[in-house]
């Protein structure tokens, strides 16, 4: 009866939010109306609707087969990690750079290296990429350790383990790989339809509509891509629940492994670290030799270093990249701390009252699938072109996706934790001191790493669509002049900023876990 | 199909807890002749699994031989000559029962001997109408006897269970008892019975191994003289029950003091 009852509290607590917003976009409570009402997006939204499809069915095209790509590549990426463990040590740089890469910083670069449909499937599958990656991984190598003697028992080999094995027990996992990467492969579409003039698409649907003043069309175009990321979140949880039956928690992608290099002596350890670090470059220099196109447009890594350090343009890049990092990395770096806090905060609160929480979630996860370019041209509208913009959008990306892995790292203490304190007399205080707080680090610690990219992204998104500040301002006026060898630079310089806040996330960790 | 002898000489096995170096065997002689039926008996943690995991080259050892057939046990393995059971049932979750005990010749590439093959296992360890049963469906003592199934499927030459009955009730465990003496001493197989059950051990072994505590060594080498095929009313015999106290008085702890 207690559990019916705290259901209907949720209910409450939603209905209550909802009728709050439609109250507060009937009356133009926010910023003089540019929070439409519910009511008001959807009436717009039917009226319009004849114009929507040829941008959604772009928009489907391109994530579905972005999904596809990028999950047979990890499927396959994870299957050679799982049977020569030195293969992952290899791609590690690759696949740190695709996990912490905010994606509209390389849409440019892509563009000029592929034709615009091609670049934005990349996109997509790139975005679909690490989270499947992860997620299968984690599934093909945690098999029972029973089952793997048994199989080796009767001579089962690496094949057969795998084929027997490991495929149908990392099933669920893919699944609730599958899961994230459906959303992730919506926003990897829309931000490439965006970044690359492409005709049709919600993209470019929305960056149409940015200029007229019309927010509950900007609404309905970031709910119908919300709505498209959270059929294939939907879709991909069905079909987990009829192939595996089970009802995996999804949200959160395991941050990458570290490795257990105590079997290999120092100096191979050291050559696979440079090679690791190698990786991406070789990557990069093959991709182009084998797309061949003229140096002039496609730089490679050597061309990006003679731009910046050796051409004559390189002492004026130098100036505009340095200060577009002093614009950039502060901001990226205050957003993701509030956020986190904030979410640290209100995982807390959530924890002592499980209304609240359950309420939030539902709308957490809305946002989590929610392609966080649908929401900049909104909170342009409501908070105008500033740095606060910029702050807003990147606390609001940091804050969901931590909120969700923090409450989930909290509903994993256990109860009996709390009562040994209790039973001493412990204030809540002390609770949270001697209890909450330490089991929650490491699980701070995996929403920082994963709010880390989102946070760059989001800045990113502000600077390149709103205030005309920063890296992502560079690059889209670089974009505009055609500076190749900035648009390529700058890409690089995101990515490798990207990874140095990444490093430094797991210093952090690493330095306050003793 | 005749049995494989199975023999361990000198071997040597430690793990590192912590860093340090726990003896586990250390210098561990025995000898299972082709054909024969050993029962190894031990306080538990003394490295029994070990032995049986050291026979089937899952472990390797530090020191010494393991042979099996006359060939190092991972070599054998990949000849599909042995059936093993573990202290758990290990089943594929996702698998039925018949889909089980066919894992054995999918690992090993191989067809069962008869169309019928896996029917008359099934039948063996009484699980009739449960063919398409997933193990979350059976009770513990269900998924153990699909276990000693599946360890019986291949017809190995050389088989080696731990603890395989531990999980079942005692008239349960009687009964596989008496079935897997028949199968036994229908086809031979070289057999390793790692168990907790003396009576057990008593009925169905050729000799009686018992180990002494870490690391160990063996303290007691009986051989069993009753004729065989045994009945089930050996279990009652007072001759049973004299050498079942003898091999008792072994395991406690102070048998082992006074052997020093």
């Amino acid at each position: 009866m207690k559990s019916d009852r705290s259901w209907v509290g949720t209910a409450v607590l939603i209905a209550s939010i909802l009728l709050l917003w439609e109250a507060a976009g009937h009356w133009r409570w926010v910023a003089d109306g540019t929070l439409p009402a519910p009511t008001a997006i959807l009436v717009r939204l039917f009226a319009e609707r004849g114009e929507y499809w040829p941008h959604v069915l772009a928009t489907l095209k391109i994530s579905s087969l972005g999904f596809i790509i990028g999950n047979l590549v990890a499927v396959a990426a994870a299957v050679c990690f799982c049977l020569w463990p030195a293969s992952e040590r290899l791609m590690r740089g690759i696949n740190i750079a695709i996990f912490a890469v905010p994606p509209i910083a390389i849409v440019p670069v892509l563009v000029i290296a592929l034709d615009a449909e091609v670049a934005q499937v990349t996109l997509a599958a790139l975005l679909v990429y690490f989270p499947s990656m992860t997620a299968t991984l984690a599934g093909l190598r945690d098999i029972d350790p029973r089952i793997a003697d048994l199989v080796s028992a009767y001579g089962g080999g690496r094949t057969k383990m795998l084929l027997l094995v490991r495929f149908r027990a990392a099933l669920p996992a893919i699944m609730s790989g599958f899961q994230v990467a459906a959303p992730a492969a919506v926003l990897g579409a829309v931000l490439a339809e965006f970044g690359s003039g492409a005709r049709w698409g919600l993209g470019t649907y929305l960056l149409g509509s940015l200029g007229r003043a019309e927010p509950d069309r900007l609404w309905g175009i970031g709910l119908t891509a919300t709505a498209i990321a959270g059929i294939g979140y939907v879709l991909a949880a069905f079909v987990a629940h009829i192939t595996t039956g089970t009802n995996r928690s999804v949200t959160l992608i395991a941050p990458p492994r570290s490795y257990d290099a105590k079997q290999d002596n120092a100096v191979s350890r050291v050559a696979m670290g440079v090679a690791a670090i190698l990786a991406p470059f070789l990557l990069w220099q093959l991709l182009l030799v084998i797309a061949q196109l003229s140096p002039i447009i496609a730089k490679t890594p050597l061309g990006v270093i003679d731009y910046l350090f050796f051409s004559k343009f390189s002492a004026a890049a130098q100036v505009k990249i340095l200060a577009a990092l002093a614009q950039t990395i502060p901001i990226t770096i205050i957003g993701m701390l509030i956020g986190l806090a904030t979410a640290f905060a209100l995982a807390l609160i959530s924890f002592a009252a499980p209304t609240i929480m359950r309420a939030l979630l539902p709308f957490a996860l809305v946002t989590q699938t929610m392609p966080l370019v649908a929401l900049t041209p909104l909170a342009v509208l409501i908070f105008g072109r500033g740095i606060t913009v910029t702050l807003v959008i990147t606390i609001s990306v940091t804050f969901f996706a931590a909120f969700v892995v923090l409450a989930q790292g909290f509903a994993l203490i256990p109860r009996s934790a709390f009562d040994l304190v209790d039973s001493y007399g412990a204030s809540t205080l002390q609770k949270l001191r001697m209890v909450a707080i330490p089991a929650s680090r490491s699980w701070l610690f995996v929403a920082a790493r994963l709010a880390m990219p989102k946070a760059l992204l989001g800045v990113m998104i502000a600077e390149w669509l709103a205030t005309g500040r920063g890296l992502g301002n560079l690059l889209n006026q670089s974009r505009g002049y055609l500076d190749y060898g900035m648009i390529w630079t700058v890409a690089l310089v995101s990515v490798l900023v990207a990874i140095a806040l990444y490093q430094m996330t797991n210093l952090l960790d690493r330095l306050t876990s003793r | 199909m005749q049995g494989l002898p199975l023999s361990f000489t000198g071997v040597k096995k430690a793990f590192q807890i912590k860093g340090q170096a726990l003896p586990v065997l250390d210098g561990l002689d025995l000898n299972c002749p082709a054909g024969s039926f050993t029962a190894l008996l031990g306080p538990s943690g003394c490295g029994k699994s070990t032995l049986l995991r050291l026979a089937l080259g899952l472990e390797l050892a530090d020191a010494g031989t393991i042979l099996a057939g006359n060939e190092n046990p991972a070599a054998m393995r990949k000849t599909g000559a042995v059936g093993v059971a573990f202290q758990d049932a290990a089943l594929l979750p996702w698998r039925n029962v018949e889909d089980n005990i066919l894992l054995p010749f999918e690992v090993l590439g191989r067809q069962p001997d008869s169309p019928d093959h896996i029917g008359e296992l099934i039948r063996l360890v009484g699980l009739e109408g449960f063919e398409k049963a997933r193990p979350a469906e059976l009770s513990g003592g269900m998924r153990q006897r699909v276990a000693i199934a599946r360890s019986l499927a291949t017809r190995p030459r050389l088989l080696l269970m731990d603890e395989p009955f531990g999980a079942l009730d005692l008239i349960l465990r009687r009964q596989m008892n008496l079935e897997l003496q028949r199968i036994w001493s229908a086809a031979r197989p070289t057999t390793l019975l790692i168990t907790h059950g003396v009576d057990e051990a008593v009925y169905l072994a050729d000799r009686v191994i018992v180990l002494s505590n870490r690391p160990a060594g063996i303290l007691a080498n009986i051989a069993i003289p009753f004729e065989r095929p045994r009945a089930p009313a050996l279990f009652r015999d007072p001759e049973f029950h004299k050498l079942c106290d003898e091999i008792s008085a072994w395991l406690e702890p102070q048998a082992e003091a006074s052997s020093r």
